[in-house]
């Protein structure tokens, strides 16, 4: 891609601030947001066009990663959750009927 | 009818309200330096003790958290791409086997290996077993006799032990004071029928970094494979398969900040080293290591070795930068602290520390707000000291008040200024209580005293 502008690092850099700010624990929070300041002050000095371009886009896709993880793992967990609660209701409703019908007094040793 | 109750209660409970993990964890530090949000402010008490928050860890030894961009990258393989990577008939096989290749060239990248020679395992434990009774046992006819050190972790130790059983010769070279081995005891060790030497990397106790390039080139010379444990020394230090001409190496996952349960087993195929296998099965694993190869966590485990050669230098120069500021601000308020160990080959993160005249249980006992460890997590179940610093000749006093401090990738400075504030406080409270401290403070050499007998 083109190198980008300066306008365009600029907002980079704060879209990853802002999504640092998003993490619930606070290690990993601080750690997103002093490794975002510390990597664009290391790469403030790259004059090589092709390797600005090269940290720009690796900062975009550390943008995608990093902080929606936690947001996706709220909605897939309850997604799961809410299924296996269905799922686990309706086995205990179908086992409860079969198992009353067939269970032996609890004086016989089981099997 | 119950099923709906049942199920209208887990709804009830699921709700984002009273969800627990989304409420944000605060520590104890972040309660001092900034007003959150969600406040816990009953605290929380746990086993009969009360704290105000979640506590500071520092105990990266132990186990490190997870890096966000390692649970990304494993998302995927729980939700959706759930396949078996041995199933050779459909494309969630296909998927999952490609993940699995690409994660055994990330680790293979990190150590200057080819993938061919990883295998994943369920974690060090199961690398070192494979390593040391399979080695021995594929040898038998030939080799008997072992050598280790004094300092492994336990699972290398138990597996010597579970040899003599068997009959091989087990030599447990002591090591010096600072920790590290003599080279000329190593030598003199060696026999013709010598099978294995096993020396790791870095110590899980006490930190320091073995002479790995010279224990190589002896063992080249000889022509005995060496083995070694590297499970906390991966990410950390730069680790050469060549230059430390090793055969065989552990590598864990949760010490790089990968997930728990998997490992990688280092196994060079020239000249080939040949183990027999602990786990029988399928084949899988080149029939080292028969299993379904975990692909989510040994995806977790590509994705963290990748991040560790990128952050290496990084994370080298922060960690040491934190260990001055904790020995420096232990040391400008207490007297009588020592770091158990070699100071100059050394692993920064990995601070252990012996404050004298302290007795170690009320210590740590004092310390809650603080995640740390005396001696390692295998041993700090039984009360005695630890093995490793009995046979670094430290004190038996010194040894009860050793504490291990954690530093890794996610500690923050304020959390290590915490840390030194409440070390600092519970030792002085102590020592003021102590009256050994009190003879020692009016001169009196505490070593010259003859304790009467009642």
């Amino acid at each position: 891609m083109a190198t980008p502008s300066r306008t365009e690092i600029i907002s980079l850099f704060r879209s990853l601030l802002r999504s640092a700010r998003q993490f619930p624990d606070y290690n990993i929070r601080e750690y997103t947001k002093r490794r975002t300041i510390d990597a664009f002050r290391d790469s403030k000095t790259l004059s090589d066009p092709s390797s600005i371009a090269a940290a720009f886009s690796d900062g975009q896709s550390q943008l995608q990663i990093g902080y929606v993880a936690w947001t996706k793992i709220q909605v897939v967990v309850n997604d799961v959750l809410i299924k296996c609660a269905s799922y686990i209701a309706t086995v205990i409703d179908c086992r409860g009927a079969r198992d009353l019908s067939r269970r032996k007094p609890f004086t016989e040793k089981p099997p | 009818m119950a099923s709906k109750i049942i199920s209208a209660t887990i709804r009830r409970s699921l709700s984002p309200r009273t969800l627990p993990h989304i409420r944000p964890l605060s520590t104890a530090a972040a309660v001092t330096a900034a007003a959150e949000p969600y406040d816990e402010t009953a605290g929380i008490s746990m086993k009969g003790v009360k704290i105000s928050g979640r506590p500071l860890y520092l105990d990266m030894q132990a186990t490190s958290p997870v890096d966000p961009r390692v649970l990304d990258a494993m998302l995927p393989y729980f939700v959706s791409r759930y396949g078996n990577p041995h199933s050779r008939t459909h494309l969630y096989g296909w998927e999952s086997d490609e993940a699995v290749e690409a994660a055994r060239a990330q680790v293979a990248n990190l150590i200057n290996a080819s993938p061919k020679e990883i295998v994943f395992t369920s974690g060090a434990t199961e690398c070192n077993n494979i390593s040391v009774k399979g080695v021995m046992h594929f040898y038998k006819e030939k080799k008997k006799h072992v050598i280790t050190t004094q300092t492994e972790h336990k699972c290398v130790l138990d597996s010597c032990r579970h040899l003599q059983q068997e009959g091989f010769d087990v030599t447990y070279l002591p090591v010096k004071s600072d920790g590290l081995i003599d080279l000329n005891e190593l030598r003199s060790s060696i026999r013709t029928n010598t099978g294995l030497v096993s020396v790791m990397a870095v110590n899980n106790e006490i930190g320091v970094i073995q002479p790995m390039e010279e224990i190589g080139q002896i063992c080249k010379e000889f022509n005995i494979p060496f083995h070694t444990d590297a499970a906390q020394a991966l990410g950390k230090i730069p680790i050469d398969v060549n230059k430390w001409n090793v055969s065989l190496m552990s590598l864990s996952g949760h010490k790089v900040y990968g997930p728990k349960g998997v490992g990688a087993l280092y196994m060079r195929r020239r000249p080939r080293i040949r183990v027999e296998p602990q786990m029988n099965g399928g084949g899988q694993e080149r029939g080292i290591r028969s299993g379904t190869v975990p692909t989510p966590l040994v995806v977790g485990m590509g994705a963290a070795c990748e991040l560790a050669m990128k952050e290496m230098e990084y994370d080298e120069k922060r960690v040491t930068e934190l260990k001055d500021r904790l020995l420096n601000g232990i040391r400008a308020k207490l007297d009588g602290v020592v770091v158990n160990g070699s100071t100059e080959s050394r692993y920064a993160g990995n601070l252990n520390l012996s404050f004298a005249y302290v007795e170690g249980e009320s210590l740590l006992m004092g310390l809650k707000e603080v995640a740390v460890s005396s001696g390692s997590a295998c041993t700090s179940a039984s009360l005695e000291p630890s093995y490793v610093l009995r046979a670094l000749g430290v004190d038996e006093d010194m040894a009860h008040t050793s504490i291990r401090f954690g530093i890794g990738r996610f500690t923050t400075e304020e959390e290590i200024d915490k840390a030194v504030e409440l070390t600092v406080n519970q030792v002085e409270k102590l020592r003021e209580m102590s009256p050994l401290y009190e003879m020692v403070k009016e001169g009196i050499d505490i070593k010259s005293i003859q304790w009467s007998q009642h």
